[in-house]
């Protein structure tokens, strides 16, 4: 009977009887592996840029200063919370903190910059190896990303070599 | 005669500040325990009040084919349920007996579903049109039903004073009011209608037609038909309560007055929980169902005009 | 039949016409063919054999076998095979036979493979733009290998439209969308409507198309793709990163580790759980029935809880990667998991029981969006539209995938193909996942979570998964690549099939029905339009671009 059913259907509210939570009044924990915004601690990053290379959104970026000199720059603004940046990283510099009220109307809020004073290797200059192959693949040698315009550059040996660049997030319209 | 004219017109104001008043804070409850069955919070009691006072602080932005057409149906739909709710007795004597009878009454309600009928087509969306024919057909099936329950009151009364027919005329038959039990159950069934809820909210149906005829209307325009709607709840309430729950209205003041709105706060509740528990029927499925409590009102009266 | 059994019966038939065919195992066969005989194949298979139509890709193959390719997926759903008729189109001017006579539900992807490639399909009865927008010149093709995918096209232009069809006779038109209240996403459907019942309907849509499979053969790698897959749907994210990375390890021939897998199944149950409760409550709330939205979710939200615990976010599980998986269940979280089951198990029991028997919403639902079993073939309709009008189908039995061929379920199917069917068998299914999830966490061996890759992976292969969506089937189909990134990617939401099935689904029924129809074959599709008007006096439609659309509402605010 469909009268039944609706009797039924409103009884339904007295299993639970309100379960709207005071947020914002009161913060909601998160759990323990909850993926906030990542923060990295330049004490102990060695500059591998292996979180640069391996960030589904390109929103680390690496500049060699000079032999002895990198710096690696956090983004943030497309930053997704993967948390692959954390997974990779050899030294755990990287934690994915619990921090998810990141609303802000000023981009250097978020971004992250350190400068590591990198060490070198006797035979090439500087080696970094991947856990997995697949993530190897990405060495990129030395780095030059384009801080001043906050941009990813493709291919640095193309950079090296003098070959045009390849452009990131902006997009000239011409004309 | 001065005097009487005096208290009349100071009856009929008491009755439209107390409506004014009153309205919003019905709907506040009927939203309240609409969020309990939904197991959450709900708006404070208060929120109608907000909204209101928010909309008539907005600009008035002209859209829609024939604004002026817009702002006429928009003051028209408030100005009939105010002068129902004068007519109507709310606790105590209907204030302004001698200015009409229950045919005005009749007239005037069906003044106020026009009233939609012309916002939508002073809109000239393509929503809303599809809307106010929704409204249209709802009125056709819909409306003679209180018709008839006045008229039988009448019948039943031989008057068609607003006083006599609203004091539970209808159950006045010689012997067992059979008309009147029988009003009593189309009216229930068909209450939800006229103040235009879930499940025949159709005219307004949010996901199909995105609020239908008030689709072009916002900020002022939009904040005297939701106050419109919302006095439709208790000038309807009232109407019923006359019409079929008379009983104790004529204790002495304040206790009829409050056992009043007692029985408006139980009819209330009684729309909220049809209203949430209850999927929105398609406008040919509520016209079937109107009608057929059209054919069932046409029997009562049938009977009534013979004395049952 | 296996998949040597078909290729044999191909072979029969067709004989030298097939130029070469791989048979990597039992379950996948990919079939060379001669453009001339592609039809009479493609025939064959969908009419003769009772093949189902899955999806057509194209590929710009130039560097390396100096082709265009052009691949038509089938599925023998009772052989569990999945198999691709391939053949190829030369390189300049490539035509290839169109087979959306044949088969009406390649319709879109041909049209997409016409945009996207410059590919004619010859024959086809209704070739018009389907991805790129109005405005885009002619002869610049995305997803062909020389333009990059950052090319902005000079030429572009603002005032080109959209030529949608005739009005039938007697009708007006109804325009649904961009903005309306049902539809999350906005789409564009103009309905023709007599009175109140719709007569027609023409779809325009894919106004925000991200361009992901550009991306992909470009600017991402193999590991980054997961996170980007898993965004193509708000709802069903996890399938889609899933379907990936088991089409690159299909191609690349490697394995995931059984507690991998079963990680996999795991997360894409929760998936279903909380998609079907969702879309419960959802169908509810079209049909104006609150209460029961709102209780819906609340008996969801301990599911989102409960994702956010093991993976770290409620939704975007960042789950997979090429090889297995990143996060693990501890035996606390087991623990916890299981409550979680019993609880909703119980819970939900008595609103289904209550679903099913009420009168009020079977009317809104009964006979409502009608796609009987003719049409899921025709159109290719997949997932609970599918599986409402009788059709047996279901990704995970039929095509197993990560640990589903080591646990036991029922695939629920419902007689009557309307709305109604597609409630009862969402509501049902609901039940069937928490079983397989608590098979799951059986039989859950402890090991490794991710595969040690050694070398790069092999070049060239193709690799195709199918996924059960809660929506239906998800199809991906990779081309392994070079440079750490695969050659091509497509892929297939069992949206793209759905939608097309919605024109037929809503024909000679009522415009209130619309939204439940549509919102009955649970659409996922990001887009968004334009505004078009229809001048209901004069017949005239004008399309108003961005420019004029501001002036107008300018001058309107004085």
């Amino acid at each position: 009977m469909s009268v039944m059913s609706k009797l039924k259907e409103s009884m339904v509210c007295l299993t639970a009887w309100r379960v709207t939570l005071p947020y914002p009044v009161q913060a909601q924990p998160v759990p323990a592996n909850f993926r906030g915004r990542p923060i990295f601690d330049a004490n102990k990053c060695i500059g591998c840029a292996g979180c640069a290379n391996n960030c589904p959104a390109r929103e680390i970026l690496v500049y060699d200063v000079c032999q002895e000199v990198r710096i690696v720059k956090y983004l943030g603004r497309r930053c997704t919370y993967c948390g692959r940046c954390a997974d990779v990283c050899p030294e755990k510099a990287i934690k994915m903190s619990h921090e998810y009220e990141n609303g802000t109307n000023a981009v250097t809020d978020i971004s992250q910059k350190l400068d590591i004073f990198m060490s070198t290797c006797q035979r090439c200059g500087r080696c970094f190896k991947g856990s997995q192959v697949l993530d190897a693949l990405k060495m990129k040698g030395y780095r030059f990303d384009d801080l001043q315009n906050d941009r990813w550059v493709f291919h640095s040996q193309a950079y090296l070599e003098g070959e045009p660049t390849v452009d990131d997030i902006k997009i000239e319209l011409e004309g | 005669m001065d005097t009487n004219l005096l208290t009349m017109i100071l009856g009929g104001l008491a009755n439209v500040i107390v409506v004014l008043l009153v309205a919003p804070f019905f709907q506040g409850i009927l939203r309240k325990v609409t969020a309990r069955i939904q197991s959450r919070q709900g708006p404070p009691i208060r929120q109608p009040y907000y909204d209101l006072f928010k909309l008539l602080g907005k600009e008035d932005i002209e859209s829609g084919v024939s604004p002026v057409m817009q702002r006429f149906a928009t003051y028209l739909s408030l100005a009939t349920i105010l002068t129902v709710g004068c007519l109507v007795p709310m606790g105590f004597k209907a204030p302004m007996n001698g200015a009409g009878d229950a045919i005005l009454l009749v007239y005037l309600l069906t003044l106020s579903g026009i009233c939609m009928l012309l916002a939508g087509l002073a809109a000239g969306s393509t929503y809303s049109l599809v809307g106010i024919s929704r409204e249209m057909m709802a009125m056709l099936t819909l409306e003679p039903l209180f018709a008839i329950t006045i008229v039988i009151g009448a019948l039943h009364t031989q008057s068609f004073r607003i006083d006599t027919v609203f004091s539970g005329a209808v159950y006045q038959a010689a012997g067992l009011p059979v008309s009147g039990i029988i009003m009593l159950g189309v009216m229930l069934l068909s209450f939800q209608a006229f103040v235009q809820r879930v499940p025949f909210d159709m005219t307004e149906a949010e996901t199909e037609i995105m609020e239908g005829p008030l689709m072009e209307y916002s900020g002022p325009k939009l904040a005297i038909f939701k106050y419109a709607q919302m006095a439709k709840l208790v000038v309807f309430s009232a109407l019923f309560i006359g019409l079929f729950v008379p009983w104790g209205s004529d204790l002495i003041f304040p206790f009829g007055w409050i056992l009043f709105w007692v029985k408006v706060f139980i009819l209330v509740l009684m729309v909220t929980v049809l209203a949430a528990t209850h999927a929105r029927y398609r406008i040919d499925q509520a016209i079937r169902y109107f009608a057929a409590l059209l054919a069932v009102g046409f029997v009562a009266l049938i009977l009534a005009s013979n004395g049952f | 039949m296996d998949a040597r059994e078909r290729l044999n019966q191909l072979k029969e038939k067709f004989g030298h016409a097939i130029v070469r065919a791989d048979q990597p195992n039992d379950s996948r066969l990919y079939v060379y063919v001669e453009p001339s005989v592609l039809k009479a194949v493609c025939r064959y298979v969908f009419r003769d054999l009772d093949a189902r139509y899955v999806i057509s890709i194209g590929a710009d193959d130039r560097q390396f076998s100096g082709n265009f390719l052009v691949f038509h997926d089938f599925a023998f759903d009772k052989d569990k095979i999945l198999c691709s008729i391939i053949t190829p189109a030369s390189p300049d001017n490539p035509k290839v036979d169109c087979i959306s006579d044949i088969v009406p539900a390649a319709s879109w992807a041909e049209r997409e493979i016409s945009d996207m490639f410059g590919i004619e399909p010859v024959g086809h009865p209704y070739l018009k733009r389907l991805i790129l927008p109005d405005g885009w010149p002619d002869g610049l093709h995305p997803l062909r290998k020389d333009m990059d995918w950052n090319h902005v096209p000079k030429e572009y232009d603002e005032t080109r439209e959209f030529k949608f069809g005739e009005t039938p006779a007697g009708c007006t038109v109804v325009p649904f969308g961009p903005f309306h209240p049902t539809l999350d996403e906005p789409a564009h459907f103009r309905l023709y409507v007599e009175g109140e019942v719709v007569r027609g309907c023409e779809y325009r849509g894919f106004m925000v198309h991200r361009g992901i499979e550009k991306l992909a053969e470009t600017v991402l790698s193999y590991n980054d793709i997961p996170m980007m897959a898993e965004r193509i749907c708000g709802i069903c994210g996890c399938v889609h990163s899933v379907a990936y990375v088991q089409a690159v390890e299909a191609g690349a021939a490697i394995k995931a580790p059984p507690r991998a897998e079963y990680m996999r199944s795991i997360m894409l149950e929760i998936e279903r759980l909380h998609s079907h409760l969702l879309w419960v409550g959802l169908a509810c709330h079209l049909v104006g029935f609150d209460t029961l939205f709102m209780q819906s979710w609340r008996i969801r939200e301990p599911i989102m809880w409960m994702a956010e615990k093991i993976t770290g976010n409620r939704k975007t599980y960042g789950l997979c990667l090429v090889g297995g998986v990143r996060w693990d269940i501890t035996p606390e979280l087991r623990t916890e998991l299981r409550a979680l089951l019993d609880k909703l198990e119980a819970e939900w029991q008595p609103v289904v029981a209550a679903v099913v028997k009420d009168k009020n919403i079977m009317k809104r639902t009964r006979d409502v969006g009608v796609a009987d079993k003719k049409q899921c073939k025709e159109m290719g309709l997949v997932g609970p539209v599918a599986r409402a009008a009788g059709v047996d189908i279901d990704c995970r039995r039929d095509h197993p995938y990560a640990a589903y061929d080591r646990v036991d379920f029922d695939v629920i199917t419902h007689d009557t193909s309307d709305v109604w069917g597609r409630v009862v068998v969402r509501a049902k299914e609901v039940f069937e996942s928490i079983k397989i999830i608590r098979q799951c966490l059986d039989k859950m061996e402890p090991g490794p979570l991710m595969l040690e890759i050694d070398g790069e992976l092999p070049v060239g292969r193709i690799g195709i998964s199918s996924v059960e969506a809660p929506r239906g089937e998800s199809h991906h189909f990779v081309i392994t690549g070079e440079n750490n990134k695969p050659r091509r990617w497509r892929v297939r939401a069992p949206t793209y099939q759905n939608l097309q099935g919605v024109p037929g689904m809503i024909k000679d029924q009522m415009i209130a029905d619309m939204t439940i129809s549509l919102g009955s074959i649970d659409p996922c599709f990001s887009c968004t339009d334009r505004l078009e008007t229809i001048d209901l006096k004069s017949g005239v439609t004008k399309v108003w671009s961005q420019d004029e659309l501001f002036k107008m509402v300018r001058a309107r605010i004085k």
